[in-house]
């Protein structure tokens, strides 16, 4: 039973993913490409974890795990910010439809 | 300063004794070693770094987590349809964001938490004024981001330690100086070189109003 949650877990990491990957190619500028991505690498590695949360043998391999997820989203979420900000000062230029907006 | 000092070097030692795979006298003399090195290395840091929290904001940071986890698979589903039932319609926006945070590390973790749900992105903060600027894949997104709950926690965390300074969103004036208003648009501006629209042009196109916004807000802040 176990083996059967895990594996619907791999299937919706797979989802993320490919949908991430689908939108890599759909969406118009890079800026809206990163929110794509942004999918598989939160949603797509967490279900990843968790299926392997449920497979792993003993809690040494699961913290680990935690750990691992832990990172990856930080790292993730900073260097997600560090592209956007790079793009930016260098003058990549958003879709035609970018509006401005004062929040 | 030594509590975060000792905090420090608690985490820093646990880390190590996660990665390491066995927990023998070895392993356990080398990591408190290492940490305690570390940590005296870096002791200059330690006065950035948040206060030790106590068991009440331990709940609260965990009530928070839980509440991210909520929100991020939320806007994955939210970025999921749009990719696939309005992409031809999609109008990303740039927004600038004044959340009132006044502490390094309260924005911070904004700005993680609005990069990790997907459909924002946090591009920049301005270290003087503490406003953000924000990319947001729809509209809808970045208005939401607007009346976030996530804001209003980490806010509630920050008090501690910016005692007895009003937060900005109960504050009568919602609106900037107009200086500092202009200043924050073409901050945005300058640093994407987003050509051929009128900044200041594009930005009035809001469709609340401030009373409505102010209404909100203290029917939020009664609850």
């Amino acid at each position: 039973m176990i083996k059967w949650i895990a594996y619907a877990c791999f299937l919706g990491s797979f989802l993320a993913f490919g949908l991430g990957t689908l939108g890599l190619f759909r969406f118009p500028d890079s800026y809206t490409r990163m929110h794509a991505v942004g999918m598989g690498d939160t949603l797509g590695v967490g279900l990843a974890v968790l299926g392997l949360l449920f497979l792993s043998p003993g809690w040494s391999v699961r913290i680990k795990l935690i750990v691992i997820m832990l990172l990856f989203w930080l790292i993730n979420t900073t260097m997600t910010h560090l592209v956007a900000k790079a793009g930016l000062i260098h003058g990549v230029q958003p879709t035609k439809e970018t509006k401005l907006r004062k929040g | 300063m030594r509590r975060r000092s000792f905090a420090l070097f608690v985490i820093l030692f646990a880390f190590w004794l996660v990665i390491s795979s066995e927990a023998d006298l070895q392993h356990v003399l080398a990591g408190v070693l290492i940490a305690g090195l570390t940590a005296w290395f870096w002791h200059d840091l330690v006065p950035r770094l948040p206060e030790v929290p106590s068991a009440r904001e331990l709940l609260r940071l965990g009530h928070y987590l839980v509440l991210l986890i909520v929100y991020v698979i939320q806007a994955n589903i939210a970025v999921a349809r749009t990719l696939l039932f309005s992409r031809h319609s999609v109008k990303p926006v740039f927004m600038v964001l004044d959340p009132g945070l006044n502490s390094h590390w309260g924005r911070i973790l904004l700005a993680t938490c609005i990069t990790i749900t997907p459909g924002t992105i946090t591009v920049d903060i301005d270290p003087e004024t503490g406003w953000f600027i924000v990319h947001a894949l729809t509209e809808k997104t970045g208005i939401d981001l607007l009346y976030w709950r996530l804001i209003d926690k980490i806010r509630r965390l920050e008090t501690r330690e910016t005692e007895a300074k009003v937060p900005v969103s109960v504050q009568p004036e919602m609106k900037p100086p107009e200086t500092e208003d202009q200043r924050g648009v073409t901050h945005a501006v300058d640093a994407g070189r987003i050509d051929g629209s009128d900044p200041r042009g594009a930005c009035t196109g809001d469709y609340r109003t401030d009373s409505d916004r102010q209404a909100h807000f203290d029917q939020r802040h009664h609850e």
